[in-house]
């Protein structure tokens, strides 16, 4: 089984209050901040790599995993790690952040598709930097592929994928056949979440995403990773959405401590008029 | 750092401080995440340290990660990492725990080092690809119970059988790290007839565990429960001549070239482990709640976390600006790591200590890491070399050059100084020093103060250093008081010339305003190292030394403190 899994890096959470938006507004400033991969999206590879082994010996290949970004060099930082932890190959599609919105990037993606031919593409149900929740949808629509969203659920049966969604009131189950689209949720990577038909029912992975052993981590170094330019890819380039102003959100007042229920009582009458 | 005894600051091996390059930076990020993930995942120091060792699946994952080979050359299996990325993603598994860096640090940076550094091509076939994947584990033996500190007075014996290829190995080694579960070990031995008088021989060699090697009880220890720590007993264990590491009778050198590199890897994993106190004792302060405030607000606290960071700044600097030294291919680099050692264990033993207070009742109870990561801090200031024994090994091999030198003064003859290539002779830099020639050079000015700080106490230690050696001459050696006020000082210095060119190089790249916190650390710093160099500069020549030799001679004699108030 061939998985190709999108990637994006986002500003690293942890490192948050490094981001920046200059006086005029006309963008958030990105020098200097920490990269991390889109958990969701490491996730998706997570998953991918479950797909493509028989779990109980996970040396073995047993398929093939392509990720690709869009950006400039320095993703390159983010695709080296994923080929670290097991991804067979990389691709870097040339483009600057402000040349990208959901729809270029799908459309590129779909480029990607037509040319590597994979049986099923898996990514994260969205970034965590502007959870526009997207690009899967939209790739699947140019595909003209069958697709499911937030999957906490993957068993592979046939060479199709059983895909159990987490949904208010229980679980959604949809089988997706090849060629077809998956987007994951974060609960993709409990030990029995995803099964290739190789790995036995009964097998349990570690909780999370597998972390890359030192040696591959160097070996890495070595693995295909190709560039392509955005404008080879997609001929029409232009965004549909387009950003006019960037604000950081306001700092959040302090609160105020009542006394008793009675002035509880009183200030959402009186003040915050909600009773 | 050994010509600074004499006055002399090597700049160009400390501009501009090392950095990791690109691509390095890259892979060390990758590769501490995958310690991180790891210990989330698979460590529970908790219970390591309850149950006295790491479990069986921790060991085999590690293993798996190919933590075991991280400083062996890729064409023998390893990784092959330089010794500032290795330091880095030591301090990182020491951030998580401390029995897991030690066993890591006693394998590689101990273990199989020596046979790294002079081990045979034949030697390093055998034993380095099964020692970087972890199949076979290493460990050092050089401690009798007869010879701690005084290395020299080993009594294990090397006896070259009949045949003349085979040595017959007889004796006891305390304490090994790993012992318990080590395939292999280098073992020092005594080669020469033991004649009384005669200076001893040893020689290093390396012995399979299946040799005969015979392993003690896991000992019970204060703190790294988590790593094995037995006796082993050599009982007419036959060697083959092939090997000995290296040259028959020039263990001392190879034990100490050894330890050099084992020192520097235990700063590093007690630099993990103040970074790990810090996060513990900011969170706690943010916490706990007092007087209806977090405690994180009062200033006896927030004193306490910028204390932490200070002395942590300096810890990191020195660490990394030695390990980038050694990168740099610098052949003497002995004072430099007993140096981070002594400042690395001293520092993480007062931070533990701090942290602990700052959690009150609660960091005084199991049930929070405060307590057992002080217990695991305790051992760093006493195995690879005592902190003492390492402060007379600083002054007395710093005042070496200088000694010899001022004996060739009158003779103004130009000598090249060991290691550091062709340098001013002694007395060329007297001139100069008596000039008042700056010496720190390319510190940023916006640390003009503390660069001439430098200067001048590292001109006051150059002038120490020739009066000392004027004063008491052959005494010298006795005087170990003196020596510890000279290897102090030479400690501040070293820390001090390291913060500042860090500083300089953050400034130079993310400007004054990025470097603002690094810039705070620094003059934080050097006050403390300032008030520290006064006292011992001071202290050479006015200090209770001779009260003290009294009382502890009366106490001695009478083996108990002889008051009461009854």
């Amino acid at each position: 089984m061939k998985i190709l899994v999108p990637l994006k890096r986002v500003a690293d959470p942890d490192n948050a209050n490094k981001v920046k938006v200059p006086a005029d507004g006309s963008k958030v400033e990105t020098t200097g901040l920490e990269w991390k991969p889109n958990p969701f999206d490491e996730y998706a590879v997570e998953a991918a790599l479950r797909l493509t082994e028989n779990g109980a010996q996970n040396k073995v290949r047993a398929g093939e995993v392509v990720v690709v970004t869009l950006g400039p060099k320095e993703c390159e930082t983010t695709l080296r790690a994923m080929l670290a932890t097991g991804a067979d190959r990389a691709i870097r599609i040339e483009a600057d952040d402000d040349q990208l919105d959901g729809n270029v990037v799908a459309l590129a993606l779909k480029a990607i598709v037509d040319k590597e031919k994979p049986d099923f593409v898996l990514m994260g149900k969205q970034a965590v930097d502007g959870d526009t929740n997207q690009v899967g949808q939209f790739l699947a629509e140019y595909l003209g592929w069958p697709m499911a969203t937030a999957a906490a659920t993957i068993v592979e049966e046939a060479g199709a994928l059983h895909v159990g969604r987490e949904v208010d009131g229980g679980v959604i189950n949809l089988k997706v056949k090849a060629p077809g689209l998956v987007t994951v949720d974060l609960r993709i990577t409990a030990p029995t979440s995803v099964y290739s038909s190789q790995t036995k029912r009964d097998f349990k992975y570690n909780d999370g995403v597998r972390f890359a052993p030192l040696p591959a981590i160097m070996k890495a170094k070595k693995k295909p990773l190709d560039v392509l330019k955005l404008g080879d890819l997609v001929a029409d380039t232009s965004l549909r959405v387009i950003y006019k102003k960037f604000e950081p959100p306001q700092g959040r007042k302090a609160g105020v401590k009542v006394k008793d229920v009675a002035e509880l009582v009183d200030k959402l009458k009186n003040e915050a008029k909600v009773i | 750092m050994k010509a600074l005894f004499q006055g002399v600051v090597l700049e160009q091996l400390i501009y501009p401080f090392p950095s990791f390059d690109q691509e390095e930076r890259e892979s060390v990020k990758m590769m501490i995440d995958s310690v991180r993930r790891f210990a989330q995942q698979h460590v529970d120091s908790a219970r390591i340290d309850t149950e006295g060792q790491i479990p069986e699946a921790v060991l085999k994952e590690m293993k798996d990660m190919g933590l075991f080979g991280m400083l062996v050359p890729p064409d023998f299996g390893g990784i092959g990492l330089s010794t500032s990325a290795f330091s880095r993603v030591i301090e990182e598994v020491a951030f998580h725990d401390a029995s897991l860096a030690v066993t890591l640090g006693a394998h590689q940076a101990l273990g199989l080092r020596a046979l790294l550094q002079f081990g045979s091509e034949a030697q390093k076939k055998r034993y380095l690809p099964r020692l970087a994947t972890g199949e076979w584990v290493a460990a050092f033996a050089l401690t009798e119970p007869s010879a701690g500190s005084d290395a020299s007075a080993i009594l294990t014996r090397a006896d070259l059988a009949l045949d003349g290829e085979t040595y017959v190995l007889n004796g006891v080694k305390s304490w090994v790290t790993n012992g318990g579960f080590a395939d292999v070990f280098t073992v020092f031995a005594r080669t020469d007839r033991g004649t009384p008088g005669h200076r001893p021989q040893i020689t290093p060699f390396i012995v399979d565990k299946t040799a005969g090697i015979l392993c003690g009880r896991q000992e019970k220890k204060l703190g790294i429960r988590g790593a094995s720590t037995t006796d082993i007993i050599l009982d007419d264990v036959s060697v083959r001549a092939s090997n000995v590491l290296g040259n028959v009778g020039r263990g001392f050198k190879v034990a100490m070239e050894v330890l050099n590199a084992g020192r520097l890897s235990l700063a590093s994993g007690c630099l993990g482990s103040c970074k790990r106190l810090i996060r513990l004792t900011s969170e706690r302060a943010q916490e706990r709640h007092a007087f209806g405030r977090r405690i994180a607000e009062f200033e006896l606290i927030k004193e306490k976390i910028a204390w932490m960071m200070g002395e942590t700044w300096a810890l990191e600097s020195m660490t990394y600006l030695t390990a980038g030294l050694v990168d740099a291919h610098v052949s003497d680099y002995s004072l430099e790591s007993a140096i981070c050692k002594i400042f690395g264990s001293e520092t993480l033993w007062r931070i533990a200590s701090e942290a602990l207070q700052v959690a009150g009742g609660a960091g005084y109870m199991a049930s929070l890491p405060f307590e057992r990561m002080l217990r695991d801090a305790r051992v760093n200031s006493i195995f690879e070399g005592t902190n003492e024994i390492l402060r007379l090994y600083i002054a007395q091999s710093g005042m070496q050059a200088p000694a010899r030198a001022m004996s060739e003064v009158n003779h103004a003859i130009r000598q090249p100084i060991k290691g550091f290539g062709l340098l001013s002779t002694f007395a060329v830099q007297k001139v100069r020093s008596s000039f008042g020639r700056k010496r720190l050079g390319r510190v940023h000015p916006l640390l003009a103060h503390e660069a001439e700080k430098f200067d001048s106490f590292s001109a006051e230690l150059a002038k120490l250093v020739e009066q000392t050696i004027r004063s008491h001459g052959k005494e010298l050696k006795e005087r170990q008081l003196l020596q510890r006020r000279l290897a102090n000082m030479a400690i501040d210095l070293y820390a001090l010339a390291a913060c500042l060119y860090r500083t300089t190089r953050d400034i130079e790249r993310f400007g004054e305003q990025g470097a603002a916190l690094a810039l705070s650390l620094t003059h934080a710093f050097s006050q403390d190292a300032e008030r520290r160099l006064t006292h011992n500069l001071v202290g050479m020549n006015k200090n209770r030394d001779t009260d003290d030799m009294n009382i502890a001679a009366q106490a001695l004699a009478a083996g108990k403190y002889p008051f009461d108030v009854i």
